[in-house]
């Protein structure tokens, strides 16, 4: 319990350092909301019109005092609102987030079902035909960036089987199938090659061919063992998974018209909304050391070795 | 052991199929078949309808979300343009110039607000007050001191003589709302076509036809006008059918639509790409430098090759097809002359490594521009191989963050940009803004006393012809000076399906969705 609260608290100073970079490195990179929306809407406005617009959102005061105006107000519980849309931060954020953790869940799902299964398989056939044509798909699915995954899909799945629209109006199962499987596509390639090469290093452990001596079916072996044994290794990439995942894809969002917080995001970034950009800061710092938190107590579950071994220690 | 293997086979294939397939099949067609039945509808893409380009809402009065209120047919101006940006008649007559100072305009009889509420000079009156309390452009564009409203007839008296008070009236912002049903969470009441109702911001907005419409029969029941904004999406969805129609599809997707099932309907506009000179700097000052540059880039094969026709070669300021952009005479493309220039000014290539050297220094200029703009860094890349051959060594750089660097005096020598040079339909604009010495955009310090007299004149001159005129000197002006280049100007296009008409594209790009609307 003291090790949770622990690690809860050093959120405090990851938050605090984390936010003041990215704010000081958005200033850096030049350019500001207001010069922005001209440039896209592409008329001049007169100098005196861009400073008072600048004026109005703070941005003609130095940036330290910027940040500290934007912390004591997060701390009243206000995170402002964007300077782009003129809507509340918070709202922007909360109405977005059901769409990132639904695509999140679905992905993992996918993910889980497809890789799991192909890396034993690819494992025990080792170097035989089955285990070559598994490994031959995952280079290519490794490969293939999600933006081509994405329209490869929309052309097969949309335009020539014209099994799914290209868009959809609202959050639906038509509409998720697509998103899901760009994401789960690149990231069973990855897994199943990681849980292939763990599967094959335990199988060449001592206690299968012991248990295979003992007459013991390889079947169980496999799903009672040997898989457990591997869970530590596919937490870990999963939870740095689910992290990034929750962070928004924002290419994947945009061709897919997914309402998630990765566009809002790079949209916030593009435009430097900072108020956005903050809460998006913020939110991708909690979710890592959350996640990364509730893997290192999986750990202690699944691995007796390091329940134990804090124990001795 | 073949069980657990057939079993994690049919394991995988089912979890890679159970989404991918499912009923998907059956809810395309019922997509399909709900489209064909009752009301007309028709789905609209743009890649423009976003809170990045100040169109959050619809309420003209909101910094530019006018022209979404315009462009969807839920507002009109008094005067709108017609495709060679002259002024026509629209939800107003007539107008009269009584004096430097005063306007008498005169409404239609018989325009209604989709609400059935008669237009007359008092509810116009309140909407333009409502706009300069809210709205600092326009209050700066339109200078309005008072306005009296007399039945049909309105009377604007402005601060200072605004010989362009009617052109500015056409910019979408002045949009006739009524003001009395306020903004319903970024809706706002029309006297246009349609009706909107319901907007989420960077999604979408619905519309519906306006049954008391005044001018003519709306044929197109229901719109929804979708934000997209990735081209390669935009694309797939006309070519599958999700949408009818699409506005600001990429070049590269043109081939796609070229069949019989699509139409285009294309306009030149005045967003010009063109170069700015810095003034400020030791390499640009010399005239000669100047003048190979302007002979230096190939414009024709920038439009004909790098956009595959999908352009306008620029001469002057302004589209050829404007009254006041015909009779320009720019340089083309001649290296040969160019070289010549050179020489003859002292840049010669000294030590045989295809760089022009004066006094020691080599010929370079600093290239700056953006890559928001598909057009310029084709442009930059293609100046950089052109201006090579002459001897110039050209250094690019297309970054977003070129406004920090082109707000310094050194650190640059070109500026290539794009810029809507008769929004208003008036040429004055672009002069005021980007060469004028006290010019906001005039980034390189240019000035050209001629050039300023020219501009005193126009400003005080309200007879349209003349002012023509003046603008076709003033161009001469910078195009003599080589202070600035234009290279072309955008062909604006909306791609549509075969059975959608009357969706036809406006050189000034406020117009898109009319009654004219229908789909066969």
């Amino acid at each position: 319990m003291i090790y949770v609260l622990k690690r809860v608290l050093q959120l405090i100073p990851i938050l605090f350092a984390i936010t003041f970079l990215s704010f000081a490195m958005m200033r850096l990179a030049g350019s500001d909301v207001v010069e922005q929306k001209m440039l896209n809407t592409g008329q001049v406005v007169s100098d005196a019109q861009l400073e008072l617009a600048k004026e109005e959102l703070g941005l003609n005061h130095p940036f330290y005092i910027q940040y500290f105006r934007w912390l004591g107000n997060l701390i009243q519980g206000d995170m402002g609102v964007s300077y782009v849309s003129g809507k509340d931060v918070f709202e922007t954020f909360k109405s977005k987030l059901p769409a990132t953790i639904l695509l999140t869940v679905t992905s993992i799902l996918l993910t889980v079902l497809i890789s799991i299964p192909l890396g034993v398989i690819s494992a025990v056939f080792h170097n035989r035909l089955i285990d070559y044509i598994i490994r031959f798909f995952s280079f290519i699915g490794n490969s293939m960036p999600n933006f081509f995954v994405s329209l490869l899909l929309m052309y097969l799945l949309a335009i020539k089987l014209d099994w799914l629209p290209v868009i959809s109006r609202e959050v639906s199962a038509e509409s998720i199938i697509m998103p899901t499987l760009t994401l789960a596509i690149a990231m069973s390639a990855k897994y199943l090659r990681q849980v292939r090469t763990t599967v094959l290093d335990e199988l060449s452990k001592d206690y299968v061919v012991g248990a295979k001596a003992r007459g013991v079916r390889f079947s169980a072996t496999l799903i009672f063992s040997v898989l457990k044994a591997t869970l530590v290794t596919i937490i870990t990439l999963l939870a740095l998974s689910i992290g990034s995942l929750l962070g928004g894809t924002a290419i994947v969002e945009s061709i897919f018209m997914w309402d998630g917080v990765g566009k809002m995001a790079v949209d916030a970034i593009t435009m430097r909304d900072y108020p956005i950009i903050q809460a998006y800061v913020m939110w991708m710092a909690i979710i890592y050391v959350l996640v990364n938190l509730i893997t290192d107590i999986s750990y202690r579950f699944l691995d007796p070795r390091i329940r134990l071994g804090d124990k001795k220690s | 052991m073949k069980k657990l293997v057939a079993m994690m086979l049919a394991l995988t294939l089912t979890a890679a199929t159970f989404i991918g397939c499912g009923s998907a099949k059956d809810k395309a067609d019922e997509r399909k078949e709900s489209s064909q039945v009752g009301t007309k509808s028709f789905v609209f893409g743009d890649t423009t309808f976003n809170s990045e380009n100040e169109e959050a809402t619809i309420d003209p009065h909101d910094t530019y979300c006018g022209w979404a209120c315009i462009r969807y047919g839920v507002g009109e101006t008094l005067f709108k343009f017609n495709d060679n940006m002259e002024l026509e008649p629209w939800v107003a007559e007539s107008y009269e110039n009584v004096d430097e100072l005063t306007w008498k305009i005169t409404l239609k009889d018989g325009v209604t607000f989709s609400n059935g509420k008669a237009v007359d000079a008092k509810i116009v009156k309140d909407c333009f007050e409502d706009l300069i309390a809210k709205h600092e452009r326009a209050k700066g564009d339109l200078a309005i001191d008072t306005i009296e409203a007399d039945g049909l007839e309105l009377t604007i008296k402005t601060t200072t003589p605004k010989p362009t008070l009617i052109n500015y009236l056409c910019d979408p912002y002045g949009c006739i709302i009524d003001v009395a049903e306020g903004n319903n969470n970024g809706i706002v009441v029309g006297t246009g076509p349609f009706v909107a109702t319901e907007l989420v911001t960077d999604d979408h907005l619905k519309l519906v036809k306006n049954d008391n419409y005044w001018d003519g029969d709306v044929k197109v029941d229901e719109v929804t006008v979708l934000t997209i904004t990735d081209g390669d999406t935009l694309a797939m969805a006309l070519q599958n059918g999700d949408i009818d129609a699409a506005y600001g599809m990429a070049y590269a997707s043109y081939p796609l639509f070229s069949g019989d099932d699509f139409s285009f309907s294309s306009t030149a506009t005045s967003r010009a790409f063109y170069l700015q000179m810095n003034y400020n700097s030791d390499v640009i000052k010399d005239d000669a430098v100047r003048e190979a540059i302007a002979l230096g880039i190939d414009k024709e094969g920038f439009v004909n090759t790098l956009l595959n026709g999908y352009g306008y070669v620029g001469q002057g300021a302004f589209p050829d097809s404007f009254p006041f952009g015909k009779g320009v005479n720019a340089k083309s493309y001649n290296p040969t002359k160019a070289k010549e220039i050179l020489e003859t000014a002292g840049w010669v290539d000294t030590n045989g490594d295809g760089i022009r050297e004066k006094d020691g220094k080599p010929l370079t200029i600093n290239w700056v521009s953006y890559p928001s703009r598909q057009e310029l860094p084709l442009l930059a890349e293609s100046a950089q191989s052109t201006l090579k051959e002459i001897g110039f060594d050209v250094k690019l750089n297309v970054t977003a963050d070129h406004g920090t660097i082109v707000s310094e005096k050194t650190g640059w020598d070109v500026y290539a940009a794009a810029f809507v040079t008769a929004g208003i339909g008036d040429p004055m604009y672009f002069f005021s803004t980007h060469c004028l010495a006290d010019s906001t955009k005039n980034r390189g310090g240019y000035s050209n006393a001629t050039l300023e007299e020219m501009a005193t004149e126009m400003n005080s001159t309200f007879d349209t012809d003349k002012r023509n005129e003046l603008a076709i000197k003033m161009q001469q002006q910078i195009i003599d000076d080589d202070a600035f280049v234009f290279c072309s100007f955008l062909r604006m296009s909306m791609i549509s399906k075969s059975n959608v008409t009357g969706l036809v594209a406006h050189a000034c790009d406020y117009y898109e969705l009319t009654a004219d609307l229908d789909i066969k």
